[in-house]
């Protein structure tokens, strides 16, 4: 049963976002993520919105399993919408029952603040769906090289990511076999309130911690046994290269990120919102 | 030559006792043996005889308490040695998923050679000639968790393989295999002795030490034998002493040849003493 868990969410494909560079999706995805928060029209929602499109179209991800990434966080969503929609108390009033009030200006925060975190949350599951976690490994730890040079060990961060990425199946195998081991000596998971459940997993903790660090002990002989001496000068096999895709892609970005910052920019122009009040809102 | 000399070697470990005391048990206790360059040594020994820690002394992951461990004439005892030491000693152990440190074949084969800081394309090339050395090339991109432990034994071999060693210690490697994976890592490992490479094989499977050139049997920190395998063979008793079982194929053709039938008391090969039975039952 524990076995199917499979970690990260990478969806198998070779479309144009996939193969794109992993550290420029990266890159795209902070100056996305920085985008967002800019954003204070509709007309700009709509603009990101449409870039978002592009995006998970270049990408061949069903927006099913986007909006599977939106689950983890309905409970956020729903709640910061219900505190704007009654604690915003600007514009004009639009219903007063007992203690609560609600002003328009509160919907059109609350509209805008699951409009930004769904945009946040969509386009952040989408790196990760076309990215698989050890190329992230290996791009956060090129992105974060400038910080070996200040005395800040990228490299070994790294290794510990994608040590720990490596061992999650084989832990998650031990824990069933725990689990199958402990309820052939009928142990009990499945009966009884809160505490007494919580208290039958230490039966499954227990062994589980013990075997980790042992095999921790084990992985260290190995790795010595391998030359790693930590900090020591090393060389990468994996080669990272940008190409046509990295670039046509950062261009599409550019683009639009740059209407979205010049919108910004603007938001306070008195022509502007004397003629076109609907671009600036 | 010899590329690996223990001298005189002894490790301990401290054990905590229940009643909160600490003692010290010898797990290798003055041991002297030599490896020579290009040989396939079998180390055999019943569990807690000690010859897994003495495995773990010949490229210094343990620094012999007394005596010491030469290897190419540089002692493990001394720090500034362990990195060319273990350049040329390459380990592989039991557990074939502890051994991993990336989650994909290739990254993982070539965790050695980085760690050596050797250039890029050489470092490709490397990772191509050990999977190859080992048959798994077709595996280079898939992820470790999903081949056999044999397979997983063998990209443990190709790990060790890429940083180019003198020795390849196996260090109970076929100890969690099936019979299957078991049999793909000893033809690994014998096929790499014959192009030259010097192969340590530290076992409790008798049959695995039939193509050795020197087999040493361990019992309690201590050497109780050595010799050729059936110069070890021969001594029963010794072997039993060691809480060792000599191979069936040798047992069957000892006793038949102890009570009194034509057999070659020597045979190893299970089909070879089937043909010499066959040929006494035809003439009884």
């Amino acid at each position: 049963m524990l076995r199917d868990v499979t970690f990260g969410q990478y969806y198998n494909a070779t479309s144009f976002v996939h193969k794109m560079d992993s550290r420029v999706k990266i890159l795209l995805s902070v100056v996305y993520m920085v985008g967002v928060f800019f954003v204070h029209s509709y007309v700009g929602f709509a603009w990101l919105t449409c870039f978002l499109m592009i995006a998970i179209g270049a990408s061949q991800v069903p927006l099913k399993s986007i909006f599977k990434s939106l689950r983890g966080i309905l409970f956020l969503l729903l709640f910061s919408a219900v505190l704007n929609v009654f604690f915003v108390k600007e514009g004009t009033l639009l219903v007063e029952w007992w203690i609560f009030k609600i002003h328009d200006q509160g919907l059109i925060d609350a509209g805008k603040l699951m409009l930004r975190l769904t945009l946040l949350v969509c386009g952040a599951s989408l790196l990760t769906l076309t990215t698989t976690p050890v190329d992230l490994t290996h791009a956060i730890e090129r992105l974060l090289k400038p910080l070996s040079w200040i005395g800040i060990p990228v490299h070994i961060a790294a290794l510990i990511m994608s040590l720990t990425l490596s061992f999650i199946p084989s832990i998650i195998e031990e824990t069933d076999r725990i689990i199958r081991a402990q309820k052939a000596r009928s142990a009990d998971f499945d009966t009884g309130g809160l505490i007494k459940r919580a208290k039958a997993f230490v039966p499954i903790l227990i062994p589980l911690i013990i075997s980790s660090i042992r095999r921790a002990e084990e992985l260290a002989f190995a790795m010595n046994s391998r030359c790693y001496e930590g900090s020591k000068k090393h060389t990468q096999m994996k080669v990272m290269r940008m190409g046509w895709r990295d670039l046509v892609g950062s261009l599409i970005t550019v683009v639009f990120f740059a209407a979205i910052f010049t919108l910004y920019a603007f938001a306070d122009n008195a022509w502007l919102g004397a003629n076109l009040p609907w671009l600036l809102f | 030559m010899n590329v690996i000399e223990v001298q005189n070697a002894s490790y301990e470990y401290k054990t905590y006792n229940d009643d909160g005391t600490t003692g010290t048990l010898v797990a290798v206790d003055d041991v002297s043996f030599e490896i020579k360059k290009g040989s396939f040594v079998a180390l055999v020994g019943h569990n807690g005889s000690g010859k897994s820690t003495l495995a773990k002394m010949l490229n210094g992951l343990h620094k012999p308490k007394k005596g010491q461990v030469l290897v190419n004439g540089l002692s493990t005892a001394v720090q500034s040695n362990i990195f060319e030491i273990r350049k040329n000693v390459g380990m592989v152990f039991q557990n074939p998923d502890n051994q991993m440190v990336a989650s994909i074949v290739e990254e993982d084969v070539a965790f050695g050679p980085e760690n050596l800081a050797i250039p890029q394309p050489e470092i490709v090339q490397r990772v191509a000639w050990a999977l190859e050395q080992v048959n798994m090339s077709q595996y280079a991109k898939r992820s470790p968790h999903k081949l056999s432990g044999g397979q997983k034994q063998r990209i443990a071999i190709a790990g060790a393989l890429a940083i180019k060693p003198q020795v390849l210690v196996l260090d109970e490697s076929t100890a969690m295999l099936d019979p299957q994976g078991r049999k793909e890592v000893l033809a690994v490992a014998k096929k790499l002795n014959a192009d030259g490479m010097t192969v340590v094989l530290i076992t409790h499977f008798m049959e695995e030490v039939l193509d050795a050139d020197n087999v040493i049997v361990m019992k309690r920190g201590k050497i109780v034998a050595q010799g050729t395998p059936m110069e070890i063979f021969s001594q029963q008793s010794l072997v039993e002493d060691a809480f060792l079982r000599v191979p069936r194929t040798v047992e069957l053709a000892q006793r038949l040849s102890q009570a009194g039938w034509s057999v070659d008391a020597s045979c190893t090969d299970a089909k070879a003493l089937g043909g010499q039975l066959c040929q006494l039952l035809q003439k009884n």
